[in-house]
């Protein structure tokens, strides 16, 4: 069958303009040759600016021609690479693929135009055919020169527009002409309170206290600047700033509690956790924070902290399934080392070149395993015992350890000395003799000291750690062919990845963790300052100015502003010395950031999605902050920082791994009120309200959190104990004071911080009216509510009022607004 | 109440709830429509991409893997090689989990006979599913490349050995949505003692949201986690404070204006209406007797596995807690929900401790399963919904033609077992444009390895998601700059076309 080239006639929506393209000189002869075949240009703006090849052709040709013509040498045909210069404008047979300024020449135009099915351009079966107005691009691209270039995110970061005004002022000014770019401007600066409660939760996790958004209020009547910086200084210096942000960082981390696959035992981690909490808070610049987790051990006198680092990436699952092949999960474990690397730091797809060479981005299989050698040499090996760890004693579990220890050796030599006075226990052949009492004495005495030894080290905090194998222990690396570790290929050398335009190796000099880590925040990487800006951006936006905060590579999205991207970027890593603090500062104080979040009808019309930021970012909490939130207005949330994992309430029965009879045990007192960073993070069997509220199960690096809105959420929060104790609580702070309502009003700006309109105390109210309405005549359902909701007894206020306010304090804690920020 | 106005407000929620480009979310109706669209619910039903042959899913997993040797694939030259050592070539660059040295050939202890006008031969332990083999499609060349069972079931279920990517019934219900709205649309149920081997990760959502992951319904507490209100709250008070939170949300939508407020207020609703529909649903106290019969099931059965190291132990034939399920899935399907996953676990059988053997507790849990899933059969038969609903049946690998040799390696009652097998396994299929009374595909002698017409893994998925009418080929997710599928990223996988009827 003949495919015919489609064609759209018609008129270009925004301009009215029909183009012509002349038809070329075609090799096969067309059928319908007397159709007049009219292509539409779809960017208005297209004709004013030159084509750009990083943002424009690149990631076209990427998406329809790299598959067959890109880097994967494996899967290239007629030995014609488009994404390389050279091969692309090499004169060949028929031709070269582009000539520059000659689209007819040139066999990319042709071929993309012809109707001979075994010519035309993409394959129709890859069913990546070009639109008319791509076609144009590439045409208009020839025409114009063929200028080249790499892809976007390799190119070096561009320099600072010295005519715009530093900080948070020259990212307002690159926000503001993209949006007058799209007839949109800055929506009015958001109300002071409901700024206050933005600030503070996205820098510490946590709601401000009315009292607090209103004290900012009254500065910022003054002067709303200052009050603003002097506000976000405030918070930035918060504890709280470092445990939020450091969610933040656990699910890249894949941190969890257990070890994953089948078994998922318990393992202790934790300490890990704390060194992220206390990296953050004391605003490690992000170098260093990235040199030690990938190679902490390796600095020279490496610290304690500096190796308790290196957890990041003993955070891979350990295989305790009988019958499993310990190498090859510790190879599994080594893949995704090198896979959350490429992700967290270079915001690549590296894991595809694992089983091939990767078809859209200049990675290669050999540069995969390359890479994959550099952390192929550390000592851990999905042993059962996870080893190797890092103890780490308070000088009196030091001093406890050390007379244990002697007291075992005491027991031990004492054994012995018997032995030998004890004729009976000299063996002869047969079965031994029975232990005479006072040996048996003994063996006890010596077993007791063992196991009181054994309980101690086990309440002794350890953490698991990358350790490097001797030299002379050294693995060899060996490509996986198709990623089976059992099909080995030529033996590789460590290396870091060879991308277009960044460092590359020293010939000679050894490529280890350490020479890695420097690499990725080495000054000729731009991609790793890139993917951290844009990450932080999104946290505050809720969309990253490249929206796919999990590849930047040629498939990934383009970034929506290229130059603030890179400002940003800039002032992070040159200016602000890689400190996260002054990053965040600086995105906060600005005009973009302080917008309303407004949903007018311009606003939905042409930037539906926010991408010009023509408004504030209205986002869902994560899953975290609306359990602390609850806990926070109502009073319960528990102050205590880092520690162990905690279990607050769940439901029974959920734990039910395959050879494994752990349980969970609700944590007591206030412990199950801590912070959801603090919960008991089981892989196979996640703590159900945070994998509703869309964290992932951490046994793999997750980039973002896509958040959704589904009836199970609201389950949650109407129903699970932790929210009926937090409405209960809340209930108890509004019935304090007097007057329905006072209460009503007091239990809205808890939670919400704003001020509240009569219509809606009304609303609350009306809830707690008919609420207290049928309780009245059942005193019993009421006590049943409280009890559910372990309600401590309120003075003067009757079981009917308080199971009343309670449900109308949970009412409030189940608003749209309150689990969100607006 | 009006939950979607018709307004350009909805279609961006839709767009940006998962924050995601248009291109993110397969809403195949949605492409190409205008910006004033009223459709915003991801898991609003959607058509099929291609030709759909069935509707829904009920996919029965036997996690730990049944042997096939012993059921299904009837070998009697191996019979008379029991004791016999293992030969070298069979041995030689293999690699088993627990299998050490050279162990001995072990044919079936169980009688196999012929059954139905397809003639089938079906051993013993499933006397009630030899009655409807006319009605399925045996594979007796399925064959796998992992021998663990938490890999080998992610592989099974979410197409790669590794975490992190969605489950079969997450990209059914991405891809289809789900006709009933007050149930959601991909359930899973569980029996046997233990959550399979890799976790909730076999029904999870990996990359695609998390609408799309598989909400467990439990026959004990809950049947959605958190469904029901606390003691003390009445109906009529739900939906008084319900009423609330729309009027309070009504005043933050009327001054805010984010779609995403309607969408939230929508979704209490459906928790409302979920608070009635699923316990109903979950409800089988009111089935007649002949159709709790029919599976074997008894309303309101407590399985007694809580706080019990390891349930096998104490198997005992006639626990219905699968049976109960069988029953559930048909009641859910009959509801219109997507997909119902089974996972019954236990079927592990490798004779190296008590209550794991061939012996002893494969025709225990043979009994516990026979009849349900004759009977699923039967019934959706009956009711005619057989045609529009694929069950699928099946364990993550093969065992060994060799006795499991690690812990004693001579046949002793209660402990004769085998180990995991990857090269040859027996699944069937039902249903849903399915062949009926055939067999596919076929072992060797001894049933080690596959002779003719082999199934991989992803040739099960291709045809999965083909008889739903999605192209196993086309339909994808774009994630980390790749558009995703279910089959993996080579073409190796095809439509078994000589199982479609």
């Amino acid at each position: 069958m003949r495919l015919l080239f489609k064609v759209q006639a018609g008129r270009c929506k925004t301009t009215g303009r029909v183009i012509g393209i002349p038809w070329p000189h075609m090799r096969a002869v067309f059928p319908f040759l007397a159709l007049t075949v009219v292509l539409v240009v779809g960017a208005l703006d297209a004709a004013e600016k030159p084509v750009s090849f990083s943002l424009q052709i690149r990631p076209l040709l990427s998406e329809k021609c790299f598959s067959c013509h890109g880097p994967d040498a494996a899967h290239r045909e007629a030995k014609l690479r488009l994404d390389e210069e050279a091969s692309a404008k090499a004169e060949r047979k028929d031709g070269a693929a582009i000539v520059p300024g000659k689209p007819e020449q040139s066999q990319v135009w042709m071929r993309l135009l012809t109707s001979d099915v075994d010519d035309v351009m993409p394959p129709p079966k890859t069913h990546r055919t070009l639109d008319a107005a791509q076609k144009a691009l590439i045409r208009r691209w020839i025409q114009e020169g063929a200028s080249w270039g790499q892809h976007w995110a390799f190119e070096p970061l561009a320099p600072v527009d010295p005519s715009l005004p530093a900080g948070s002022a020259g990212l307002d000014s690159l926000v503001a002409s993209a949006q007058s770019a799209h007839g949109l401007g800055f929506a009015s600066a958001a109300e002071p309170r409901i700024l206050a409660r933005r600030l503070s939760l996205d820098l510490t996790g946590l709601p401000p206290t009315p009292e607090r958004a209103d004290a900012f209020a009254a500065v910022a009547a003054v002067d709303v600047n200052a009050a603003t910086a002097a506000y976000v200084d405030e918070l930035l210096a918060l504890p709280t700033y470092g445990e939020h942000w450091a969610r933040m960082w656990l699910d890249l981390a894949r941190y969890a509690d257990t070890k994953g696959y089948e078994k998922d035992l318990g393992r202790e981690m934790w300490l890990y956790r704390e060194w992220v909490i206390n990296a953050l808070n004391a605003d490690m610049p992000y170098d260093r924070f990235t040199i030690e987790q990938l190679a902490g051990d390796l600095l020279p006198d490496a610290s304690t902290a500096q190796v308790t680092a290196t957890a990041f990436h003993r955070n891979t699952m350990t295989n305790d399934e009988g019958g499993t092949d310990d190498e090859e999960f510790r190879i599994a474990a080594v893949k995704d080392r090198v896979d959350t690397t490429g992700q967290v730091w270079l915001g690549l797809s590296i894991g595809c070149a694992k089983c091939h060479s990767h078809k859209y981005d200049p990675i290669s299989q050999e540069d995969y395993y390359r890479l994959f050698a550099v952390f192929n040499q550390t000592a851990d090996a999905d042993h059962s015992d996870d080893a190797p760890s890092l103890t780490l004693p308070t000088p009196e579990q030091a001093q406890v350890t050390k007379d244990m220890e002697a007291a075992v050796t005491v027991a031990k030599a004492a054994l012995d000395e018997l032995r030998k006075a004890d004729p009976h226990a000299v063996r002869r052949d047969g079965p031994a003799p029975e232990d005479s009492p006072i040996i048996a004495e003994a063996k006890k005495t010596r077993q007791a000291a063992i196991d009181r030894l054994n309980a101690h080290r086990a309440g002794i905090p350890s953490v698991l750690v990358m350790r490097e194998l001797a030299a002379d222990k050294h693995r060899t690396t060996n490509i996986h062919q198709r990623g089976n570790f059992l099909t080995k290929g030529a033996e590789v050398q460590a290396a870091v990845l060879p991308l277009p335009g960044l460092p590359v190796n020293e010939s000679g000099k050894l490529v280890d963790r350490l020479a890695l880590a420097r690499w990725l925040v080495d000054a000729g990487n731009p991609l790793t300052p890139r993917v951290m800006a844009n990450r932080v951006w999104a946290r505050l936006f809720g969309i990253g100015l490249v929206e796919t905060e999990e590849d930047f590579g040629a498939l990934g999205s383009l970034p929506s502003h290229p130059e603030l991207l890179d400002r940003l970027s800039r002032s992070f890593r040159d200016d602000g010395g890689w400190s996260l603090k002054r990053l965040l500062r600086t995105i906060v104080l600005s005009r973009t950031y302080q917008q309303a979040a407004v949903f007018d009808a311009q606003r939905l019309e042409h930037d539906p999605a926010n991408r010009w930021l023509s408004r504030g970012g209205r986002l869902r909490l994560t899953a975290e902050q609306i359990r602390d939130q609850a806990l926070a207005v109502s009073g319960l949330l528990s102050a205590k920082m880092g520690g162990r994992s905690m279990m607050p309430p769940q439901p029974d029965g959920l734990w039910r791994s395959t050879y494994n009879a752990t349980n969970w045990v609700t944590s007591p007192g206030e412990d199950r009120y801590r912070r959801g960073l603090y919960t008991y993070w089981k892989r196979t069997t996640p703590y159900p309200s945070m994998t509703t509220f869309d964290a992932g199960s951490r046994e793999v690096c997750q980039i973002r959190r896509i958040h959704t809105n589904t009836p199970l959420q609201a389950l949650v929060t109407l129903n699970d104990p932790v929210y009926l104790e937090a409405a209960a609580a809340l209930a108890m702070r509004m019935l304090a004071i007097a007057g329905d309502e006072a209460r009503a009003e007091r239990g809205l700006r808890l939670t919400l911080i704003r001020t509240v309109r009569p219509a809606e105390i009304a609303a609350v109210i009306a809830a707690y009216r008919q609420a207290a309405a049928l309780y009245q005549s059942k005193p019993d359902d009421a006590a049943a509510l409280l009890k559910a909701a372990n309600a401590a007894p309120a003075q003067g206020a009757s079981l009917g009022e308080r199971a009343a306010w309670m449900l109308a304090a949970s009412v409030i804690l189940n608003l749209d607004e309150a689990v969100t920020r607006n | 109440m009006t939950i979607f106005p018709d307004s350009a407000l909805t279609r961006r929620r839709l767009l940006g709830q998962a924050g995601l480009g248009l291109g993110a979310i397969a809403l195949h109706g949605l492409m190409g429509c205008s910006s004033r669209q009223t459709v915003v619910d991801p898991l609003a039903p959607k058509a099929p991409m291609i030709p759909a042959r069935a509707k829904s899913v009920i996919y029965l997993h036997m996690a730990g893997s049944p042997s096939h040797l012993d059921l299904f694939d009837y070998k009697p030259e191996l019979a008379k090689l029991t004791g016999k050592p293992c030969p070298d070539e069979l041995l030689k660059g293999k690699r088993f989990a627990f299998i050490k040295g050279v162990p001995k050939m072990l044919g079936s202890p169980f009688t196999f006979s012929q059954h139905g006008q397809s003639g089938q031969w079906l051993s013993e332990l499933l006397p009630n599913f030899a009655k409807i083999i006319d009605d399925v499609a045996v594979i007796r060349s399925v064959n796998t490349d992992q021998f663990n069972h938490a890999p080998a079931q992610l592989l099974m279920h979410t197409g790669q050995p590794r975490f992190g990517n969605p489950s079969l019934g997450a990209w059914a219900t991405y891809g289809l949505g789900s006709v009933n709205r007050d149930l959601p649309g991909f359930v899973v149920l569980s029996s046997g003692g233990k959550t399979p081997d890799a976790g909730k990760s076999v029904w999870g959502s990996g990359f695609l949201p998390s609408v799309y992951q598989g909400v467990q319904c439990r026959t004990v507490g809950d049947p959605v986690l958190y469904l029901g209100d606390p003691p003390g709250m009445s109906r009529e008070l739900r939906r008084g404070m319900l009423d609330q939170v729309q009027a309070l949300n009504g005043i933050q939508h009327a001054n805010v204006g984010d779609p995403e407020t309607l969408t939230r207020s929508a979704q209490y609703e459906l928790a409302y209406r979920m608070q009635t529909s699923v316990p109903a649903v979950m409800d089988i106290s009111k089935e007649p007797k002949h159709i709790l019969d029919l599976y074997g099931a008894k309303p309101g059965h407590v399985a007694p596995t809580d706080a019990m190291g390891d349930p096998r132990a104490h198997y005992k034939g006639d626990d219905p807690t699968f049976a109960n399920n069988c029953l559930l899935a048909r009641r859910l399907v009959e509801s219109g929900v997507r997909f119902v996953q089974l996972y019954d676990w236990g079927w592990d059988h490798h004779g190296a401790a008590p209550g794991e053997s061939i012996d002893e507790t494969l025709p225990i849990k043979c009994q516990q399963i026979d009849r349900a899933i004759a009977g699923l059969v039967t019934d959706l038969k009956q009711r005619g919904l057989l045609d529009s609903t694929l069950i699928v049946w099946g364990g993550e690998f093969g065992r060994t033609p060799m006795m499991q040799n690690d812990v004693r390696d001579t046949l002793v009652k209660g402990f004769i077992g085998r180990d995991h097998h990857p090269y040859a396994n027996t699944m069937w299929m039902a249903g849903g444009g399915i062949k009926r009374g055939v067999a596919y595909g076929a072992t060797d002698e001894i049933g080690y390895y596959i002779t003719e017409n082999a199934v991989s893994i992803r040739d099960l998925q291709a045809t999965i998601l083909h008889q739903l009418g999605l192209d196993p080929f086309r339909f994808s997710y774009r994630y980390q700059g790749l558009d995703q599928r279910l089959i993996g990223p080579t073409d190796e996988g095809k439509v078994i076309a000589a199982l479609l009827a």
